[in-house]
């Protein structure tokens, strides 16, 4: 073979080659973003999975909250008055009737009230606003602490999933400093700065140490829930300076 | 007619050229005005446009052998006045070279785009002394500059397939239904294999003729196909089930 044939199947194969290089590497490109594309479907079913998972949980807890409520609605409230209107109509007298007959209807408001609480519908109907105040009235009422809500805005329009999450954190916020802080005051504002919406919990109780990892799964949780619908959860307190709880709404 | 200059003009490069350049033309009118002041179809168009008008161009000095060796004289090539790669150097191997880099420029992530701003710079700086000082005349074969250019290339079409990869934005893409993924394909290929039979050409005419003109068949082969993708690429609007819309796609109007 002579040295110019040797050559001419150099730069063929060199060809060949060079060729073959670049398509093995767009080949593998494609090859590449098929499987990023496939790992980021299943991340994202996961997601979703998982945010479907923590919705079921919360609508569960939810309805153990209302279930507790009621139950002690039924027991504190309609019980007594129950028991009330069968004294009044055990009596001969004709107000004493008429004074069961009042109480009757006012157990039987009372039931309606209730009943409507058994499912989640009420979550559609009420706004945060209202839910909030109404949470801030059963504390109020009980007489355990004062409490008080500022609304620079009416918090409507949210998806149902956002609504049930903030629903169950602003509840396990409260339900949190009731348990543990023993406070004299439960503030809640509403508030807008630029186009981030957020709702700050501050309560005057014993508080806590913030910087240390402590709270066990509670406090992860919460910050797990606000993150699943875009929000975020921040958290700030000292022992005795009160406990401070802001979230931050999704845009 | 003068059949010297019909002959000129009569190869199967140069009426696939200006078939395609009808071809783009008709398309790019029938774009919407928005998409027409889009950089993503007018350099496309623009590449094709330059591309035929400097082949047209080469066809005519192989008739107007005058004008060639006035070129070439004027350039102070007196030993080979039937050169035309004065016009392939300036064209296809410098301002070609350009365009097709501002082109990369268009399909990649923005924090990629500045690659490209700084490999320009770095082309023309040493395009322009390797032609000043000598050592790569404009009227003869400039193997460093189009090695440089072709480079280049390879590096962009690089930084867009591993932005392909990389980036969130082509996560929801079919890469095969893009038209920047065959523009960077057949662009890689193109260079890369024109530069590898540009280098090899001179000595294959002289020692297996055939296997030359072959090459240089292919390698005319590979310049359709590029001029054929920019112009489906210009086309493309036109038939949104075919192509998917571009991750790094710009708004100018509807």
């Amino acid at each position: 073979m002579e040295a110019s044939e040797d050559q001419i199947y150099v730069i063929i194969f060199a060809t060949i080659f060079l060729g073959g290089i670049m398509s093995t590497f767009v080949i593998s490109m494609v090859f590449i973003h098929r499987q990023r594309q496939a790992q980021n479907r299943q991340k994202m079913d996961q997601i979703k999975s998982e945010h479907e998972k923590t919705l079921l949980n919360i609508e569960n807890e939810i309805q153990q909250e209302t279930l507790t409520y009621i139950g002690r609605e039924l027991h504190d409230n309609i019980g007594q008055l129950l028991s009330l209107a069968k004294l009044n109509f055990g009596s001969i007298k004709p107000e004493k009737q008429s004074e069961g007959k009042e109480i009757l209807s006012q157990a039987i408001q009372e039931v309606r009230g209730l009943s409507k609480q058994l499912n989640l519908d009420w979550v559609e109907t009420l706004s945060i606003n209202e839910f909030v105040a109404q949470q801030l009235a059963r504390i109020q009422n009980t007489g355990f602490c004062e409490t008080s809500l500022e609304a620079d805005f009416e918090l409507l329009d949210l998806p149902k999933d956002q609504k049930l999450v903030l629903i169950r954190v602003i509840q396990e916020s409260l339900n949190n400093a009731i348990k543990h802080a023993s406070p004299e005051t439960i503030q809640i504002r509403i508030h807008e700065s630029g186009n981030v919406k957020r709702i700050l919990i501050k309560d005057d109780g014993r508080g806590f140490d913030a910087s240390q990892d402590s709270q066990g799964s509670g406090m992860f949780n919460l910050r797990k829930r606000m993150e699943t619908i875009g929000g975020q959860f921040e958290l700030s307190s000292a022992i005795g300076k009160g406990t401070e709880i802001t979230l931050t709404l999704p845009n | 007619m003068d059949s010297k200059l019909l002959q000129a003009f009569s190869d199967w490069f140069t009426i696939s050229t200006n078939l395609l350049l009808i071809i783009g033309v008709v398309f790019f009118i029938k774009l919407p005005k928005g998409k027409r002041a889009n950089i993503q179809y007018w350099l496309p168009f623009l590449i094709l446009t330059f591309t035929v008008f400097y082949e047209n161009f080469g066809a005519y000095t192989n008739y107007n052998y005058d004008l060639k060796k006035a070129v070439n004289a004027y350039l102070g090539n007196t030993e080979y006045p039937k050169f035309n790669l004065w016009l392939f150097n300036i064209a296809r191997r410098q301002v070609g070279v350009i365009l097709y880099l501002l082109l990369i420029k268009t399909w990649l992530p923005p924090s990629k785009k500045k690659y490209i701003n700084w490999m320009i710079i770095v082309f023309i700086s040493m395009a322009c002394a390797l032609q000043f000082s000598g050592i790569e005349p404009l009227y003869y074969n400039q193997p460093i500059i189009f090695a440089l250019g072709a480079n280049l290339i390879l590096i962009g079409s690089g930084l867009y397939f591993i932005g392909m990869i990389t980036q969130d934005q082509f996560l929801e893409s079919n890469p095969l239904r893009l038209v920047s993924f065959w523009q960077m394909t057949v662009i890689m290929f193109t260079f890369s294999l024109n530069y590898i039979s540009s280098v090899a050409l001179l000595y294959l005419f002289a020692v297996n003729p055939v296997l030359g003109s072959s090459l240089q068949q292919f390698s005319s082969f590979m310049w359709i196909c590029t001029l054929g993708v920019l112009t489906v690429t210009i086309a493309s609007p036109l038939i949104p089930k075919v192509f998917e819309k571009e991750p790094f796609y710009k708004s100018y109007g509807p």
